[in-house]
């Protein structure tokens, strides 16, 4: 077995220990350059990624393997990954527990990773599991917080109930067919095709994935967590965390489960509907801009759970492509959140909600870099032309089109229209009310951040042939049994 | 590195600089003019130095394509045509940004003006360089806004703000007719491949189109009763958009009014940037207009009479940009009789006017900088209010007597003695007579000729009106500065002497554009396909009268300009009176604004059309804002459901994982 195709995860759990090391030998002041580490592990590991892309191979006696929607998932992680860490310098300046900041951030993303390669239902579970104990850790990493704390609690919860509900449904699994391996589950699948049994595994499962890509109604934990949480922790959540639950649903549903295809199909397209619907209507009359946010990624979680429905492999290369623009836009609308509550905080410290949407008030005078940035990422959530959110949109919905779903289409892009009311809301805050504060300096390290998001998304909204491409190669190791 | 390879930095700089001195033109001193300044220079030393090799070697033709999305391509094409286009217009914006320093060193904003002239120059470099229609339209489009933004730059001002309106929305016609003409020709190709395009095959490209020409022309609609081949109704599209931009009759509407700018926005879209693009449109698409030969006599038509039309209304008018702007109208309309004659001597015709393109980018961008050298120093541009300027402004009236002659056309036929626009527009007069002696219609001659009369005599009307004579009031001034009157010196010469040292060169060099180049097309084939045949070349002589013609009635403008305007034999005061029907007419403008804007805009269009609109749109109005509200309160509600306590959350999961097995379950029932 070659190690170099695990480079990106070796190199990653280096530097998660590393940074854990070092912290602990540091004193307070100087531990900012484990940040600096972290993210330079992030961007090596990404690099190595970028460069196996094509590979193909399985390793652990076939229960890892690296392909074209591994590793295309996982540059979606590492990206988000590293947007966490280099906006993570800036939030934990200061901190005296900033080695387990990164730590837990590094642990999450090989979590994740290791997802985007499992191959075999208890490495999938297992890796599932660490990602998520390291993000409820995270959640919860402002510990004098009560928000934070509730944050943190819920989630665990409701991410505990969920694991459960998962376990029970791969067991179910693993009675009828006899093995956890994703490609021989889909070989021996008459028992469970011909029992209720499979229903019932199937929407166990769902609920399991659900949990994580926050479909409704598994997803009331999100809003509350994603708005408690620090800012950067819930960009990691939604951009990082949710698109785990994709991949990992996309692989046992349409590589293992393809069997019970209809009962899955319907599933998933009562809860796109529910879910987009849902999350647009609820967002409207938010007034907390990371509640808003969360409802906002409800309602992109619909978007992408329209592949399932729709099956057809630019449908699935849409929705792998929509994986990877909202990693870029919502991590960077999150962070660009988090430099606002940071400027929030830093003018009065008791400040309750530095989130509201008033303390947006102006911003394109304040803190233009910022304002910009997130101006161009509601933008592109709205699925404005010209930016990546535009682009899956496109694909994704038009393949909707081809494949007869127009139904599915004409519901999906009436919530489009409807989402534009709240996402241009922000940008009327920001640059059309007045305020009376003045111009304050934006801190360097979310703007490095924001400027990385708003050049992918940017990149992918104009120049979306070679991410169309390689999403589409994504797409083709799930449609193609034995693909792997 | 070859010279070559930097082409793309041409419309690229200027872009930069635009985004460089927004941000940062603010803290720089002069509103960070040197950003702009800088670039455009380097864009003009790279396209003068690919000028000159292409004219060393009219073969080495650069085209560079990169694969956009789907079919689309986004290229750069730099033959002779382009080549010239892209040296002409980063040298005259170039010297126009240097005199705006001095110009708008009194301004507030100088740093918005920068930024915004820098983005024009760039979208107007872009659209030359284009290799494909559909980047072509981009570049125009961001030309369109540009210039929205800068002939309404003093938005505070309402007269400017209404004028840029109108320019935008007077051009947007013609738009919207280019943007069809795309559309129609997309799809026609679309149709030629079967919907099935290769590989590296971007069917908008330039090349490409003109390869399926026979096929399109062979493509034929019915429009009220009549068969209009496709190639006649895309070209004639094509023309709409050009004659919005270019200011063609009856489009021509904004143009005077977007004077309104800064005078050096004005000599930027007279002379550079923009009203030139509609002349490069045609010109770029031409061979589609051989084959179309109605289009091209449509072309010749609308450019003869807007020639002359424009120059009687230039001669009444008493501001002195006005003249100027009615001035560019009527010659742009030569440049387009120039492409339409092109039905007779087909691609020698792109020669002809892109030389008078040039010619007069150089004596219209002095003129326009003349007089806000003028208005800079004294404070008006009422000519009835000046007088004797040459005394005080000394410089300032000699480069502006070079640019009237220029513009006036006077030279000696037969020899190469002349000012430049006495070489272009002899060119243009001459083969108009050609081809009234091949078609036998003599009209756009006959329109010609008169209108090099009227030309001559307004614009030395102009002349003596302002520099000539004594004050009429009392109006101080001073000599403008040097960063002004430099380049008002250096375009003084490239307007003498460009033309008659060039003359021949530019023809052969950019008549080739479409001969052995990037494409190779046979005009006569194309000709062959409209159904006609171009007239034999070979040198006609002309009778000796015919030859000596334009200087004639150039001399003869310029010696009644100076009895009435210079030594008063006539009383003009009783001429010029509400009593005289003629004077009346002209000086209302033909009651344009009358029955454009007084009767079809506002009657037709704002109380007839808006009216029922209106109707419409309140309904739907209603129909938003409740559906608005019916989600914003169904918002709220679901809220509701949002408890904050986990035990509901876990619940809401249970339930969840029941109810979905439910109805799946029932909906697999039901289908």
């Amino acid at each position: 077995m070659d190690l170099m195709l695990f480079a990106p995860e070796i190199t990653l759990v280096l530097t998660g220990l590393a940074v854990l090391l070092i912290g602990l030998f540091l004193p307070t002041g100087s531990k900012n350059i484990l940040g600096y580490l972290a993210s330079l592990g992030i961007l090596i590991a990404l690099l190595f990624t970028v460069s196996s892309l094509g590979t193909q191979a399985t390793a652990f006696y076939g229960t890892v393997s690296i392909d074209a929607l591994s590793q295309f998932f996982k540059i979606v992680f590492l990206v988000v990954a590293l947007l966490f860490a280099i906006s993570g310098i800036k939030y934990t300046e200061g901190n005296s527990h900033t080695e387990e900041f990164f730590t837990l951030g590094i642990f999450a993303t090989i979590g994740m990773m290791f997802v985007a390669s499992a191959n075999d239902l208890v490495v999938l579970f297992v890796a599932f599991e660490l990602a998520s104990l390291a993000t409820y850790a995270l959640a919860g990493f402002e510990k004098k917080n009560p928000r934070s704390l509730e944050a943190a609690m819920k989630y665990f919860i409701i991410g505990s109930l969920s694991a459960a509900l998962l376990l029970f449904g791969i067991s179910y699994i693993y009675g009828a067919t006899g093995t956890t391996s994703i490609p021989a589950i889909a070989a021996n699948m008459d028992v469970l095709v011909s029992s209720p049994m499979g229903l019932v595994a199937v929407v166990l499962l769902i609920a399991g994935f659900g949990f994580k890509i926050a479909l409704v109604p598994f997803h009331m934990w999100a809003p509350d967590t994603y708005q408690g949480a620090p800012s950067v922790v819930s960009a990691l959540l939604a951009a990082g965390s949710k698109k785990m639950g994709i991949v990992a649903a996309f692989k046992v549903f349409i590589v293992a489960l393809i069997a019970l295809q209809a009962e899955w199909q319907i599933a998933f397209a009562i809860l796109a509907v529910i879910t987009m619907t849902y999350g647009n209507i609820v967002a409207l009359n938010q007034t907390s801009v990371k509640r808003m946010l969360a409802y906002s990624s409800l309602a992109q979680a619909g978007y992408i759970s329209m592949a399932f429905v729709v099956l057809t492999p630019m449908a699935l290369g849409g929705g792998i492509l929509y994986a990877l623009s909202h990693g870029f836009m919502k991590a960077g609308a999150f962070i660009a959140t988090a430099a606002v509550v940071y400027m929030v905080l830093s003018e009065n410290k008791d400040s309750t909600d530095p989130d509201h949407i008033d303390n947006f008030r102006g911003l394109g005078k304040r803190m233009p870099v910022t304002a910009l940035s997130m101006t161009i990422f509601v933008f592109a959530l709205a699925g404005i032309p010209l930016t990546a959110g535009y682009i899956s949109k496109f694909v994704l919905f038009s393949s909707t089109i081809q494949a007869g779903f127009v139904w599915l289409a004409v519901i999906a892009i009436l919530n489009s229209a409807i989402s534009l009311y709240y996402y241009a809301k922000v940008v009327k805050y920001m640059y059309f009310l007045p305020t009376n504060s003045e111009k304050i300096s934006e801190p360097l390290p979310y703007t490095i951040a924001l400027i990385i998001a708003v050049i992918g998304v940017l990149v992918i909204g104009f120049w979306s042939e070679p991410f169309i491409y390689w999403s589409m190669e994504a797409a083709k190791v799930l449609l193609i049994p034995g693909g792997i | 590195m070859a010279v070559e390879d930097l082409a793309f930095l041409i419309p690229l700089l200027p872009a930069l600089a635009f985004v460089l001195t927004f941000f940062l033109g603010k803290k720089l001193p002069t509103g960070g003019a040197i950003i702009p300044i800088a670039a455009i220079s380097l864009s003009f030393l790279i396209s003068i130095s690919i000028t000159l090799k292409l004219l060393a070697n009219p073969e080495m033709v650069i085209h560079q394509s990169y694969n956009w999305f789907a079919m689309f391509n986004i290229g750069i094409l730099v033959d002779p045509l382009a080549a010239v286009m892209l040296s002409m217009v980063t040298f005259v914006s170039l010297l126009i940004h240097i005199y705006s320093v001095g110009y708008m060193s009194h301004d507030k904003a100088p740093s918005r003006y920068f930024a915004e002239t820098a983005l024009f120059t760039a979208s107007m470099l872009g659209l030359i360089l284009s290799d494909n229609i559909l980047q072509l339209f981009i570049c125009w489009e961001l030309v369109g806004v540009c210039s929205y933004l800068l002939i309404g730059f003093w938005y505070e001002k309402p007269s400017a703000a209404s004028a840029a309106k109108k320019a935008f929305l007077t051009t947007r016609i013609g738009d919207v007719m280019f943007l069809a003409g795309i559309v129609i020709l997309f799809s026609d190709l679309f149709k030629i491949f079967n919907g099935t395009i290769p590989e590296g095959v971007y069917i908008l490209r330039f090349d490409e189109i003109f390869t399926h020409i026979p096929e399109i022309a062979a493509m034929n609609a019915n429009i009220l009763g009549m068969e209009v081949s496709h190639i006649t109704l895309i070209t004639l599209l094509f023309f709409g958009g050009a004659v919005g931009k270019s200011g063609q009759f009856p489009l021509h509407v904004w143009l005077p009014d977007a004077m309104e700018g800064p005078t050096t926005v004005s000599a930027l879209i007279h002379a550079a940037t923009m009203v030139t693009a509609g002349v490069y449109l045609v010109a770029r698409t031409f061979p589609m207009f051989i084959a179309a030969p109605d289009s091209l006599m449509i072309v010749t038509y609308v450019g003869a009479f807007t020639a002359i039309f424009a120059a009687t209304m230039g001669i009444v008018m008493n501001d002195l940009k006005r003249v100027l702007a009615y001035s560019t109208i009527s010659q742009l309309g030569y440049m387009m009789l120039g492409l339409g004659i092109g039905a007779v001597i087909g691609a020698e015709a792109i020669g002809i006017s892109l030389f008078h393109l040039v010619n007069h980018a150089f004596f219209k961008a002095l003129l326009f900088l003349c007089a806000g050298s003028v208005i800079h120093a004294v404070g008006t541009h009422d000519m009835r209010q000046l007088g004797g300027v040459a005394k005080v402004m000394p410089l300032t009236a000699a480069t502006m007597l070079a640019a009237s002659l220029a513009l006036a056309g006077i030279g000696i036929p037969g020899t190469s003695i002349g000012t430049s626009g006495f070489f272009s527009k002899d060119a243009i007069i001459e083969n108009a007579y050609l081809f009234g002696e091949t078609t036998g219609t003599w009209i756009p001659y006959v329109l010609a000729i008169v209108a090099a009369l009227l030309t001559s005599l307004y614009i030395f009307r102009l002349l003596f009106m302002t520099f000539y004579g004594k004050p009429r009031t009392n109006y101080g001034g001073h000599e403008s500065p040097a960063s002004m009157t430099v380049p008002l010196t250096i375009l003084a010469v490239f307007a003498l002497f460009f033309g008659g040292l060039t003359s021949k060169v530019f023809n052969e060099f950019v008549s080739g554009t479409f001969v052995n180049n990037f494409v190779n097309m046979d005009i006569n084939e194309l000709a062959t396909i409209g159904g006609y045949h171009l007239a034999s070349h070979g040198h006609h002589h002309e009778p000796t009268l015919i030859l000596w013609m334009p200087m004639i009635v150039a001399l003869a403008g310029l010696l009644i300009a100076f009895l009435i305007y210079g030594l008063k034999v006539v009383n003009m005061d009783s001429l010029v009176s509400r009593n005289n029907a003629i004077y009346k007419l002209l000086y209302n403008r033909y009651y344009q604004n009358a029955v454009f804007t007084n009767f079809f805009s506002v009657k037709v269009i704002y109380e007839g059309l808006a009216f029922a609109g209106s109707f419409i749109d309140r309904g739907f109005d209603w129909l938003v804002k409740w559906t608005g509200e019916i989600m914003l309160e169904a918002g709220e509600s679901l809220r509701q459901f949002q408890t904050g306590a986990v035990q509901n959350y876990a619940t809401a999961v249970i339930i969840g994982v029941s109810l979905l097995v439910i109805l799946v379950k029932v909906v697999m029932e039901v289908l």
